[in-house]
């Protein structure tokens, strides 16, 4: 599936404001304020001024919240964009509830308590972000995650991300049967998206810290219907058989 | 196992004799195909039907066509009355009407495929069938798992593999392909 822009020209501008710059400048700004967050539930909050709101906004970390303050705004990250800014960019500390900073170790424990599939779904999303796609919430998709080409004002987002794991220990239970299969590829469907999931290998690694995430292994999945009745022309002639079908 | 059958579109019927050169009745049919060994035969049949209607060319796997002025070997099946779906194909003019033992002994299993598959106007020829446009397991109870469709993937090598999933008289394809997101700038 080809990547559908939002209006004429925005792929261009998407090119000449590549996302991994954009969160280059994230991280180098949230280092420079030294910005702390506060973790709150699932959530963790934080209170930013205009410029980093803007580089928030660009790089789609976080929802914006609304409140009267004006100087300042808050944002609420989810776990995963949590970490990866803690853990993989290390450009934000959290502090808890006792007014201390939070240990990668700590945090990883704390996520893993409120998701039990976290170690899966962050490995998932970590691996993403690094391809520099934009990763957000899927749940409105009924799956884990949707994964834009660049901000989601300029582009639709291509594919619906489902995070799974193999062998006894999957958690997360998706397209384990044949309705749940027909169903998401439906539904990914109905709105222009491929189902992509992505099946993380855990090596026999116990997920007791974030390191274990190194040993990690990663497999990327399409999956898609065939359709027999749109698909009958062969253009490609009978011996070469590289037709998509 | 043969019989004469008229689908609804009547798009085309279908010879069916058994080994006695018997025809048989519909109801026999699907009796046949009920008490197939694996009890499996119906959805290898409606599977089967489905693709033929569509004018897919349709072999079971590992069972070689028929060559040319040979006797017709089982695995292969010829039209009758149907003039837009097999107009590509090569047939003798007097071609035996027979899916003889098409399914015997068939069973469906998650790890043996069930049949190759040619695109309609592929150019198919008996005498040189070549590469099939993909080969289709016809699953049973689960969607595959990873490590399935990897073993999959080495068996087959280039030729692509589908799953067909068979259930309330829908039949449904997919196909699970490995993949890479590019990185992007």
């Amino acid at each position: 599936m080809m990547p559908r822009w939002k209006g004429k020209g925005l792929q261009a501008k998407a090119n000449a404001d590549p996302m991994s710059k954009i969160v280059s400048q994230l991280q180098s700004s949230l280092i420079q304020f030294e910005t702390r967050g506060l973790l709150s539930s699932c959530s963790v909050l934080v209170e930013v001024d205009a410029e980093l709101a803007d580089l928030l906004n660009r790089s789609c970390f976080g929802r914006p919240r609304i409140t009267a303050q004006e100087d300042k705004q808050w944002f609420q990250l989810d776990m995963e964009e949590a970490f990866y800014l803690c853990f993989s960019l290390k450009c934000l500390k959290v502090i808890g509830e006792d007014g201390s900073i939070k240990s990668n170790e700590e945090l990883w424990d704390y996520f893993k308590s409120k998701k039990l599939v976290f170690p899966v779904s962050y490995k998932v999303y970590s691996h993403l972000r690094h391809k520099n796609w934009v990763v957000r919430s899927g749940l409105q998709y009924g799956v884990d995650f949707v994964a834009y080409r660049h901000h989601p004002a300029l582009v639709h987002s291509e594919y619906a991300v489902l995070a799974l794991s193999e062998g006894d220990n999957d958690l997360n239970g998706r397209l384990r049967v044949w309705s749940d299969v027909h169903c998401t590829v439906r539904l990914c469907g109905s709105v222009a998206k491929t189902l992509l999931t992505v099946i993380v290998n855990s090596n026999n690694q116990v997920a007791n810290s974030p390191s274990c995430l190194e040993h990690y292994t990663v497999e990327e999945r399409t999956i898609t219907r065939w359709n027999p009745e749109r698909s009958r022309e062969d253009q490609t002639g009978p011996k070469n058989g590289t037709k998509k079908v | 196992m043969a019989t004469h059958i008229a689908p609804l579109r009547k798009l085309w019927a279908l010879h069916v004799l058994d080994g006695n050169d018997i025809h048989l009745s519909l109801k026999e049919l699907y009796e046949k195909l009920s008490n197939g060994k694996s009890g499996c035969y119906w959805e290898l049949f409606e599977v089967y039907k489905h693709l033929r209607s569509l004018g897919y060319v349709v072999g079971r796997h590992g069972i070689p066509w028929s060559v040319k002025g040979q006797h017709i070997k089982s695995g292969t099946c010829s039209l009758e009355g149907s003039q837009e779906s097999n107009e590509m194909l090569e047939m003798e003019p007097k071609d035996e009407n027979s899916v003889i033992e098409l399914f015997n002994n068939m069973q469906i299993t998650d790890v043996s495929p069930a049949f190759n598959v040619y695109l309609p106007n592929s150019k198919f020829r008996k005498s040189s069938p070549g590469d099939p446009s993909f080969v289709l397991y016809i699953s049973r109870c689960s969607p595959p798992s990873r490590v399935e469709i990897e073993a999959l993937e080495r068996k087959h090598g280039a030729i692509p593999f589908k799953f067909c999933h068979v259930e309330n008289g829908r039949v449904s394809f997919f196909s699970f392909a490995k993949t890479e997101l590019p990185v992007l700038p």
